[in-house]
This record gives structure tokens, sequence and C-alpha cells, in this order.
């Protein structure tokens, strides 16, 4: 035989050498995702690549405990900058107490000549807190890429792969509206909303009440009440923003809604794996 | 000239649409990674395939491929592109991952250990290709890269030289010593039957 007859030989031999499949995109993203996350936490975690379904989640809630811990530092950052030209009434009826879901005692700051715009009403800063940005464009894209991995799931029925990759979407999507209501809550505090979060409590609105119905969601009660919560809670922070009455009262209900239902708690306790999530 | 016929802006669009990425992903932006990603992962996971074999270890090495990418982003200098620079850490990672896995199933690199034939097959039949395939699991790691990339996957040699930092002709070398060595594999086997 001569060699162009092996080297057809070779050529149709080795067309299916190892044939790959689909890559699993979102699998993979969700594991690198997890271990970026893990390698860039303080106490470094790591997560060995052929990871298992527990690891992942341990990976996914180190990625959701670094939004979180950005939340609780924005509160803090917040609370301690100096307040915008114009402040809002303090409502009276706040309760103050050390527990997460009660906001922290209220300062009386001096008023600054920190730039302020004025929309519908409402008096809202440049955005001027790189954290709050980055924090945003973290979350940005959880709702869409929650809506993918719901369809994907429905069409590859149940599918390890993309529960995995959703689980680490709603864990995102928990931390970041974690973060949010802290950054609102010191802000609003303070007389001011940064419209960075304006936008961003929109976002999470819109996202949370899509996750609501999910699959997920109805096969875990606790995790539909987490929900639920959330979305009453987000949805008055957006209505406070886009009113822009600064009605102190409003603000009151928002703090009751947040400190009845435990929700910063439960946000917590998700996050870190405390509570089981849904799916799980 | 006009623009369009400008060899520069034909050859460094791609360029600048890598650094722009690139620059993108070191400021943040998560969109862009996952962008960066995209634009990637199927033709990095197709060759980790062939390179493996196996779906477990091909997800391993282009999961290890964009973590480490990710990780050195600011070393892309733009000289080559960053499908060349993320094969270049995606074969590495591979050959690497590979000599573990050799080592856990004691498998040999000598092509003349490939295991002969006791069946005379009729046709191009599954035995004719299992020896094949056996063949090319046993090319050197020099060789095997180069094969798979060029005859299996459609790389240029352009591509593989700048993936695994060789010359253009010492690529083309390597895939005439790998065709050699295969055909030499496949001669006494398939010989009686084909002529």
């Amino acid at each position: 035989m001569n060699d162009d007859r092996l080297d057809e030989l070779l050529s149709r031999g080795t067309r299916d050498y190892n044939e790959p499949g689909a890559a699993p995109r979102e699998e993979m993203w969700a594991r690198i995702s997890a271990a970026r996350a893990a390698a860039a936490a303080p106490a470094a975690v790591v997560i060995p690549l052929r990871t298992r379904r527990t690891r992942v989640w341990a990976g996914a809630a180190v990625a959701a405990g670094l939004i979180l811990a950005a939340g609780i530092a924005i509160g803090r950052r917040l609370e301690h900058s100096p307040a915008p030209q114009t402040s809002l009434a303090k409502s009276p009826g706040i309760v103050r107490r050390d527990s997460a879901d009660s906001i922290g005692s209220q300062t009386n700051t001096p008023a600054t000549g920190s730039p302020t715009t004025v929309v519908s009403g409402t008096k809202l800063t440049a955005p001027d807190d790189e954290i709050v940005r980055t924090l945003r464009a973290q979350t940005r894209n959880t709702g869409r890429r929650a809506e993918e991995l719901a369809q994907a799931a429905s069409t590859a029925g149940d599918n390890q792969s993309n529960n995995l990759a959703y689980h680490l979407v709603v864990l995102q999507h928990l931390a970041g509206s974690e973060a949010m209501i802290t950054a609102f809550r010191s802000s609003a505090q303070r007389g001011d909303v940064d419209r960075e979060i304006a936008a961003w409590s929109r976002e999470l609105l819109s996202t949370t009440r899509m996750l609501e119905t999910s699959n997920a969601a109805a096969q875990d009660p606790t995790m539909r009440r987490l929900l639920e919560d959330l979305d009453l809670v987000i949805a008055q922070i957006t209505q406070y923003v886009t009113r822009g009455t600064n009605n102190p009262d409003d603000l009151d209900l928002i703090e009751q809604s947040i400190s009845k239902r435990s929700v910063i708690a439960k946000l917590r306790g998700t996050i870190s794996g405390r509570n089981q999530p849904a799916g799980t | 000239m006009n623009a369009w016929h400008s060899p520069n802006l034909v050859t460094e669009s791609p360029r600048i649409i890598d650094r722009q990425l690139v620059h993108r992903c070191l400021a943040g932006d998560s969109i862009a990674e996952r962008a960066l990603y995209d634009a990637h992962v199927d033709r990095v996971y197709r060759l980790m395939y062939r390179m493996a074999g196996d779906g477990d270890l091909a997800a391993d090495f282009t999961q290890e491929t964009f973590i480490r990418a990710f990780d050195r982003l600011e070393q892309f200098r733009g000289d080559s592109s960053l499908a060349t620079w993320l094969h270049t850490i995606a074969v590495s990672v591979a050959l690497n991952g590979m000599r573990k896995v050799q080592r856990i199933r004691g498998r040999t690199d000598n092509i003349d250990d490939t295991p002969g034939l006791s069946v005379q097959p009729s046709g191009f039949t599954a035995d004719l290709k299992a020896r094949l395939h056996s063949a090319v699991d046993a090319l050197s790691e020099k060789l095997r890269p180069v094969f798979l990339m060029h005859d299996v996957e459609g790389y240029t040699h352009h591509e593989i030289a700048g993936t695994l930092g060789i010359p253009v002709g010492t690529s083309k070398a390597r895939l005439f010593d790998a065709r050699a060595k295969l055909r030499l594999a496949l001669a006494a086997f398939a010989g009686d039957h084909i002529a």
C-alpha cells in the first residue's frame, strides 16, 4: 500500500479521534468563577478543578460572601462619610437596634458640598462610590443568566451542571441584594441615595421576581419565602427612590419590613450556607 | 491607499479587539470576561478533548486554562493573538495534566508497545480505527499535539507554531514525523487488506 493510500486511511481514521461533544460552557464557567472567587478570598480556599457539587457550592458561597462583605463595607463607609448638601428629615420611628436587620445608629453629620442631582424630587448623589458600581456590575446580568439557565434546564431536563450554575447565579443575586440594601440603608439614613443604587434596586427587583417564578423556588418553600420577602423590601426601596418624596414614614416602613422579616439575617444565612439554598 | 485595503488594518483589527477586551477584563468588567470566555471556550475545549479523550479531563483542562489566563491577563502583551496566547496555556495545561494521568494509568509513550492485532479486518473496520487511535495515543509529546492540531482540528502551521513556541518549519517537520509513525503503525495491519 502506498503513502497516499495510507494518508487517506489516516485522515478517515483520525477524523473521529477523541471526538468532542458540546463544551459544558455553563458548568465550566460556574467552576471558573467559583475558583477565581475562592482564590481572591482573604483566606485562600483552593477548590480542586474536578469539583463535586458541594465544592462548587463552597466556591459559590465564597463568591457570594465576597459581595456580601463588600456590601457591609459599603454600609460602614457610607455611615462614616459626610452627608450631602441637603439631608432628608430623619424618621423618628426608625427602630434602632444592633442586629443586622436593624439600622445602625443615626449620625448627624455636617453638610458638605458633595455633588447632587435632582431626579423626580429625590436627591441623588453622583455615583461616586466605586464599590457600589463594581458590585452592581457583578449582579447586572444575574437575571439574564438565571433565565437562560432555567430555559436550558427545562429543555435539557434535570441537568446537574445547569443546576450548579443556576444556584451560583441565585447566590450572587442574594449577595448583591444584601449589598444593595445595606448601601441603601446607609445612604438613605444620611439623606441621599446614590443614583447607582437606584438603578441597582430596579435591576435586582426584576431578577427577584423572575427567580420567584422559577422551578427552583417552587421546589423550595424556604427560598420562595425569602424571595418574596426580598421582593417586598426591594420594591419598597425602588418606590422610595422613584417617588422621591423623601417621606421618613416610607423609610420607616422599609426598615420595619427588613426587621420584621429578618431579611438580612436570612440572606446572610443562605449565602454563608447555614440555610439550605434552593434546590439542594 | 484605501483604508479597506490597508494590510495593517486587516491584520491588526483582531489584535486591537483583543487588546480592548483584555483592557476591559483588567478593569474588572465581568461582561468582558464572559465575552472572552465565550469567544474561545469552544475551540479550547475541543482541543483539550482531542488531547485528553475524556470529557471530565477536557473540562478540567479548559477550566484551568481560563483560570490561569484570567490570573495572568496583565502579562498578555498582544505580540500574538489572544487565541494563540490562550492555546499556549491550554496545551501546557493539557500536557502537564496528561503526564499525571499517564503516570497514574501506567501508560507508555512508546509507539512500539502498541498492541498487536489478532483480528483480520474486512474493510475500514472498527479494529483498524482502534489501531489507529492507539497509535495516535502513543505519539510522543512533541508529535501528538502537532498532529491533532493540524490534521484533526485544522489549525494552520502558523497557529501551531505560535501556540507551541516553535518555528513553522519545526511544526511541519513534526507533522511529517507523526504521519510517518502512524503510517508505519498501520502499514502492517492495513496492507494486506487494502492491497
